[in-house]
Order: C-alpha cells, then structure tokens, then sequence
C-alpha cells in the first residue's frame, strides 16, 4: 500500500480528511471488495453498541454472506469499527490500535456517542471519536441498529451509496401542507 | 432429527436479505424525526432544543438545526410537539462527512 496512507489523520484529525478518504475507498473498493476483517474497539461505550454489532453474526443478519469477518487482532483487521465516547484515559489505547492497522484502514465510528450527542467534551471524555482517529465513516444511531451497521460497512467499502446528503429530514410537504 | 429439520424447512430462511431487498424488520425500528416546517414557530422550535436529551436540535437563528448524528431516536421531540414532530423511518444514515447529518430545518410556522 502507498505508505501516505498512515498519516493523514495522525496528525491532524479532521482535516484534508475527505481527499485521502476517497483515495482510500477506491483502494479499499478494490483490495477488500468480497473480504474485510473488522476490529471493534469500545471506547466507553455502554455496550448497547456492541450488542448490536454482535448480532451482525446472528443467522438473521449473518454478514459472513457479505464477506464482512470480525478479528481479535488490529494487525489483522482492515476497518477499525469504535463505539463509545472517547474516554480520555482510553485515548492513548486507540491510537495504538489505530496504528497497529495495517493500511489501507478504514475507520468506523458507531453510535451516537461516537458521533458526539449525548456526552459533551469534559475532562473525563473527549466526547467524540474524531478527536483522537481519522474516522472514514459515521454511523448514527443510539444503538444503530444490524442494518444500519450493515449499510455502514456497505457505504465504508463502496458498495452502497450513501443516502445522507439527499435526506432533508422535513417531513413530506403533502402532509404538513395538509395539515397547516 | 425429522422433526427439526421438517421446522427447518417449514420456516425458510431466515437470514435477510439486506443490501439486495429491503428487509421488513426495518419498519419496527426507532428512526430520528422529520420535521413540518409550517407547523414549527420559533417558541415550539426552542421546546423541542430544551427537550432534546442529546443536543441534537439547536436553533441559533431563524431554523432548526438537526444533527442526526447526535440523535438518539428517543421520541421526546415528537411526544411535545405531535403535530410538527414525526418519525422519519430512515435508518440508512451512514455517512462519510460528518457535516453531511447535520441538516438544517426552515421555521415557516410563523409567517403563516
């Protein structure tokens, strides 16, 4: 892999970001189109999250269909999947782990914790998973759901577009013009 | 044996399939609101800021703010403010900017 692919968020987390994630999508649409190994790393969570993620292996959801596999070993893995708040003390361990990834690497932050509601910036928590990773991927939810888990690792190796930019979350104009 | 294995095939399988067809289990799930601007006035707008658990919904100026990203789903929007609050039913809400959740909702309820 080209070795760029480590430092763009190592040092500044949240910047230049959106070019080297494309750059990597394309890589990672290619390299791991039928195959990708995920770590979880639970940053504080409280453990809704991972109940949700456990149940991607569940007959249900069964994602080893999509060729999606969860790993014991960040060395192994290919999309670090982090839920939880960020805790401060866990700062340091995450971005081990981060590094310990081999590139190219996709990162996944869960939940709406890691995407900032819920626990504000303190001094116990950083109170968002961008402070401390590069993250490639939002997944809303408190807890996302299986198959919001699954569009995520979807939308993470470009399989599935992503839908966000077209919501505008107002509710259809028929209804409200209907009834106002 | 027989008799699970005729359940079995009585039963199908089970595992969705997702990403191809859409699965029905999706309409039970709790989704983060969609918003009826003409019902919203500034006053209804601030009550939805003060109950929202998570800080998702802010209003700095004329329009609601709404950072999906921080909504919980938890419904409080919509139990105080009915008319104007209602499910959106979209779960499908990966991104891969950030600023993309954050959506900005026009308050049209008071020029009406």
């Amino acid at each position: 892999m080209s070795p760029s692919q480590d430092t763009p968020g190592q040092d500044t987390p949240g910047q230049d970001l959106s070019q080297a994630a494309r750059q990597l999508r394309d890589t990672i649409a290619v390299q791991f189109g039928r195959s990708l190994h995920i770590r979880t790393l639970d940053t504080g969570s409280c453990a809704v999250c991972e109940q949700e993620i456990r149940l991607l292996s569940a007959p249900h959801y069964d994602l080893h269909r999509l060729g999606f596999f969860f790993t014991p070993a960040p060395r192994h893995a290919d999309l670090l999947l982090v839920t939880g708040p960020m805790v401060r003390a866990f700062g340091e361990a995450a971005r081990k782990t981060y590094k310990a990834i081999p590139g190219p690497k996709v990162v996944m932050a869960t939940g709406a914790c890691a995407l900032g509601g819920v626990y504000p910036a303190d001094p116990f928590v950083h109170g968002n998973v961008g402070e401390v990773l590069p993250v490639d991927v939002w997944v809303p939810g408190c807890p996302p759901s299986p198959l919001a888990l699954l569009q995520g690792l979807g939308v993470a190796v470009g399989r599935l577009a992503e839908k966000t930019p077209g919501l505008t979350f107002i509710a259809g104009q028929d209804i409200a013009g209907g009834a106002g | 044996m027989p008799f699970w294995f005729a359940r079995g095939l009585r039963r199908g399988v089970v595992t969705t399939h997702y990403p191809a067809r859409p699965d029905r289990s999706a309409a039970l799930l709790p989704t983060p609101p969609a918003f009826r601007p003409r019902q919203l006035t500034r006053a209804a707008a601030d009550r939805l800021v003060a109950v929202c658990p998570s800080g998702a919904l802010s209003r700095p100026d004329d329009a609601l703010i709404f950072d999906v990203g921080r909504c919980t789903a938890c419904g409080r929007c919509a139990e105080a403010a009915p008319d104007a609050v209602t499910p959106s039913g979209e779960f499908e809400l990966a991104s891969t900017a950030r600023s993309a959740l954050v959506k900005k909702i026009p308050i049209y309820g008071e020029t009406r």
